[in-house]
């Protein structure tokens, strides 16, 4: 029942703000969700401390239940989750976009909350689908409403294109989900994990492809990222750092909880493929962010990069490979959210942050956002001793130790990619915070990071280095449970 | 030959029957009563689903009218999913009649409101009778029965496109009414048996060219049910007559027609699945008859185009009420397509997937009616626009909420659950008799569904231009109220619907 509230609180609370509670003043409206955020976590610990599980029949008929539970896999997902909601909520004192009513813009962030504790704590794999796509119009809100207020186009243009292919990704997911379900007589993940491994190989191969594309879409891999940089451009602060550092992760953590664990044999017929295009997003990502001149587009496109260490991590099929594809989320996810929060941060208070424009240096103007800057692009390049390093390195570790020349192959490729992130890294450090653009100019606004936003920031730069320090708080984590799933 | 009769499992039908006639009685004795017409008009209705509710909350496949002759043959057999859409079709025929009667003005519809309640309530009786129909007479008869008031009551709006929008349903049905009975003569000639299969007769075949003209009294019945279904090819009355009737009558045709259709259309489905052989625990679509395989390359067909054709003509509509005919059209490939699993739970799923569009439906077609006002007889059309529900859920909390909270539910996207959950229950047959293809097409026109859905929801919640001042519609608003919070608690309790 702990856990059920953890996912619930979010959700009413974030229905009635976005309804019946939006003529809230925004002072008002930001306790609420704040009290709502801060009690999603505080039950989510409790259900992680007495292991709180739920299953209730729900529609029968279609033998959907209301399954809830934590394991290893899921756990540090939801507290990145709940940590990042709180976050978010709290960067909301700050700065709350306009676009509409304050406890509007609250009510979606909690919903997209509470949507995804749903999906990572879901442990029927139809009400996994219910959940995956409870988030959805949250966050299309979010894009559409709250956007960028410069260019009205396209930003309806990026919030129908995020809800257009997220929405193909998932009823194509659907499609193997139900094939999965119908072929083997169960929607339990648990029972899933044994009843999909017997199924013949051929309809092994079928789900696993139907469930890859679908998923694929979520993560992204490419080819299938455009939806991403048109996103995270026009969604404001709060809503990129949602969509970075939680909503991507309910794409990986699909691909490790259905294709991965549920039909092993299928999953292997599509992970050379998998890693080829985990591949390419690396380099891809990578090289676009050598020529981009939009910040938040920059930052975007090294998702796409990093989601692909992630991607190879896991098509490896390695216990090696799936832990770095664990921890990569993780890390991806603390890592694009203090940068979001920067960017973004800067964003709102220039109005613009472009590399082909005279741009104040950050080292002079704002010498704490600019170290916290320096310390996000340090472990995004995945700088040893920061948070990054691991999930990379790893990944491309598990992917070596294959010995299929083509894994191999990958494996040399994806280093080459961590080189062309030190290079963008390099270049934007270069740009914003030596300010080396061009003749040094004053800053239209304060640059400075302060009050709430200055908080988030401290409480992210203390995840990217503890991780980094100690990745065993992860790794004891989820060891048990990706042996359970790699050795069987 | 005798038949033993049970009236009370019979009143979801006799009901409003008896109802449309208590009605001319009082409309007789007291012209003009308008609230004693609603009340007796929904005292029947309610009675209607107090006895369909207790049959699908406890008792399981209601039946009666069984032949004492061959035991076991019931000419009036309702299972769960048809009681539950019996509710449904009476649910919204309250809806409609509180719509019509209820706001207190005599002038949306000509004829006075004693016409209007007994009209709704024959199609009704319809719409209930033909669901649970076993006999070949009795089925045609309830069919017409659910349509010809219809062409009434849209004739009866009076404006000037009115005619011409009966017309067209008229001419229509008179088609679809010449296929039905062509179909009929067919089956009596295949079967021998004026009685369906499914009631447990089972089918006794002299030659193997039995099997062949079953099967096109299948295709040609299935022609004349896609009329009244509004399946592409057979839809192009829909947009011109929805959108010319008064818009609770337009509600009537997307509802209770609607419900009628797929009732009628089930037990001719199952014949075919139950001679083909695919009740066969575990049989697979794919290795019936071939000539079975034509009735679900055509049922696939129907569907997928339907799904397709409609969404993307639906994108283009200005007029909301175009918008939610050509979404109709759409929405009917939904409804078919799991009947082409050829088995009981394929039947089940379409019921269930009709009675969840049935609900959204009507809450977006009463929020429409609220916006827009009654239109008088012979006044000037003021032409409806998407654009006037501009900002609705800024201005107007409940009214833009709701209606957006049902275009989510006909998109298939939370927190329009129940609609998210039909969708679910579509695609789980049809991939468990694995035709896993269809299911990767109807993903594009699911996708196309929710572009054409959010497209309206961004503009309720845009700034857009201040609607105009809301009339006092007392009727509309309690019907909203109840077709609410019927989306609401089946949105949390899909089970309700899903039994």
């Amino acid at each position: 029942m702990m856990l059920l509230a953890a996912v619930a609180v979010p959700i009413v609370v974030g229905l009635w703000l976005a309804t019946a509670g939006r003529p809230l003043s925004r002072r008002a409206a930001l306790d609420v969700a704040l009290i709502a955020a801060l009690a999603a976590a505080g039950l989510l610990a409790a259900a992680l401390l007495t292991d709180s599980t739920l299953d209730l029949p729900w529609i029968s008929r279609l033998g959907i239940s209301l399954a809830l539970g934590i394991d290893g896999i899921s756990a540090p997902l939801l507290v990145l989750t709940a940590a990042i909601g709180v976050l978010v909520v709290v960067l909301a004192r700050s700065h709350t976009p306009e676009g509409g009513s304050p406890a509007t813009y609250l009510g979606a962030v909690l919903i997209a909350t509470g949507g995804t504790l749903a999906t990572f704590a879901a442990r029927d794999a139809i009400l996994f689908f219910l959940a995956f796509e409870l988030v959805l119009i949250p966050v299309w809100v979010l894009i559409h409403r709250f956007g960028d207020r410069h260019d009205e186009a396209a930003r309806r243009d990026a919030g129908l294109r995020f809800v257009l292919f997220t929405v193909t990704g998932s009823v194509l997911m659907l499609v193997g989900i139900l094939a999965l379900v119908t072929s083997t007589g169960t929607s339990s993940l648990d029972e899933l994990v044994v009843a999909g491994a017997d199924l013949p190989r051929g309809t092994q191969t079928l789900i696993a492809v139907l469930l890859v594309a679908g998923l694929a879409i979520k993560v992204p891999v490419f080819p299938l990222h455009t939806w991403l940089p048109a996103a995270h451009t026009t969604a404001p602060t709060g809503g990129s750092v949602i969509l970075a550092a939680v909503l991507l992760k309910m794409g990986t953590y699909g691909l490790v909880r259905l294709p991965f664990a549920s039909v092993p044999d299928g999953f292997a017929r599509v992970a050379p493929t998998l890693a080829v295009l985990g591949v390419i997003g690396i380099l891809w990502g990578g090289l676009i962010c050598l020529v981009e001149v939009e910040a938040k587009r920059l930052i975007a496109y090294s998702s796409v990069a990093h989601m692909g260490f992630v991607v190879l991590g896991l098509a490896s099929g390695t216990a090696v490979g799936v832990q770095a594809a664990l921890i990569g989320n993780i890390a991806h996810g603390v890592i694009s959210a203090l940068l979001f929060v920067v960017i973004g941060g800067l964003k709102e208070r220039w109005g613009a942050v472009r590399f082909d424009a005279p741009l104040p240096a950050l080292r002079e103007h704002a010498p704490h956002l600019g170290f916290v800057l320096i310390l996000g692009l340090a472990a995004g390049l995945g700088l040893p001793g920061l948070a990054g390093f691991w999930g990379e390195v790893m990944a491309v570790y598990g992917a070596w130790s294959t010995h299929g020349r083509l894994f191999q192959a990958c494996a040399a490729l994806a280093a080459l990619g961590a080189v062309l992130a030190a290079a963008y890294a390099l270049r934007v450090a270069r740009l914003l915070w030596v300010g080396e653009a061009s003749a040094p100019v004053a800053p239209v606004a304060d640059a400075e990071t302060r009050g709430a936003e200055r908080l988030v920031l401290v409480v992210l730069v203390a995840a990217i280095v503890a991780i980094g320090i100690a990745p065993h708080l992860v790794w004891s984590v989820t060891a048990v449970d990706v042996a359970a799933v790699v050795n069987r | 030959m005798k038949v033993s009769i049970d009236w009370l499992t019979l009143l979801p039908v006799l009901a409003p029957a008896l109802g449309a006639l208590l009605v001319l009685l009082v409309d007789a004795a007291l012209p003009k009563a308008r609230l004693l017409h609603l009340g007796v008009t929904l005292a029947a209705l309610g009675a209607g689903i107090g006895v369909a509710g207790w049959w699908a909350a406890f008792g399981g496949t209601a039946g009666t009218l069984c032949l004492d002759s061959s035991p076991g043959t019931c000419l009036y057999v309702a299972p769960a999913s048809a009681s539950i859409l019996q509710i449904a079709a009476l649910a919204a025929a309250a809806i409609v009649v509180l719509m019509l009667l209820g706001d207190g003005r005599d002038d949306e519809i000509s004829g006075g409101p004693a016409v209007a309640a007994a009209l709704v309530l024959a199609a009704t009786a319809g719409a209930t009778g033909v669901v649970a129909a076993q006999d070949l007479g009795t089925w045609l008869v309830t069919l017409e029965l659910a349509t010809l008031p219809m062409i009434a009551l849209v004739a009866l709006a009076g404006r000037r496109t009115s005619t011409h929008g009966a017309l067209t349903l008229l001419v229509t049905s008179v088609l679809s009414f010449a296929l039905l009975a062509l179909g009929v003569a067919l089956w009596m000639i295949a079967t021998g048996s004026p009685v369906f299969a499914t009631s447990g007769t089972g089918l006794s075949w002299e030659s193997d060219a039995h099997l062949t003209v079953l099967i096109a009294a299948a295709l040609v019945l299935m022609a004349g049910l896609g009329f009244k279904l509004s399946l592409v090819p057979f839809h192009a009355w829909t947009p011109v007559t929805y959108t010319s009737a008064a818009v609770p009558v337009t509600l009537a045709l997307a509802t209770i027609s609607k419900i009628a259709a797929l009732g009628a259309l089930i037990p001719v489905v199952q014949t075919v699945a139950s001679v083909a052989g695919a009740y066969a625990p575990g049989a697979s679509v794919v290795a019936v008859d071939p000539r079975a395989g034509v009735v679900v390359a055509a049922l696939a067909g129907l569907a997928l185009v339907s799904m397709l054709l409609g969404n993307v003509a639906a994108l283009r509509q200005i007029d909301p009420v175009r918008l939610l005919a050509w979404s109709a059209i759409g929405q009917a490939g939904w409804v078919v397509l799991p009947l082409v699993a050829l088995d009981p739970s394929g039947s089940d799923a379409a019921s269930g997937y009709l009675a969840a569009y049935v609900v959204a439906t009507t809450v977006a077609f009463v929020v429409v009616h609220l916006v827009h006002g009654p239109v008088t007889v012979g006044a000037p059309e003021r032409a409806r626009e998407l654009s006037h529900t501009g900002g609705l859920a800024r201005n107007h909390l409940w009214l833009g909420g709701l209606l957006a909270l049902a275009l989510l539910s006909l998109a298939g996207l939370p927190p329009g659950v129940i609609g998210l959950v039909a969708k679910v229950a579509v695609l789980q047959p049809v991939i468990a008799a694995g035709l896993w293809p269809l299911a990767v097409v109807a993903v594009l026109g699911a996708v196309l569904g929710v572009a054409v859905y959010l497209r309206w929801v961004a503009i309720l919640l845009g700034i857009g231009r201040s609607t105009q001042p809301l009339q006092r519609m007392p009727g509309s608003r309690l019907a909203l109220t109840l077709a609410a919070a019927v989306l609401v608690v089946t949105s949390i309790l899909p089970s309700l619907i899903f039994r």
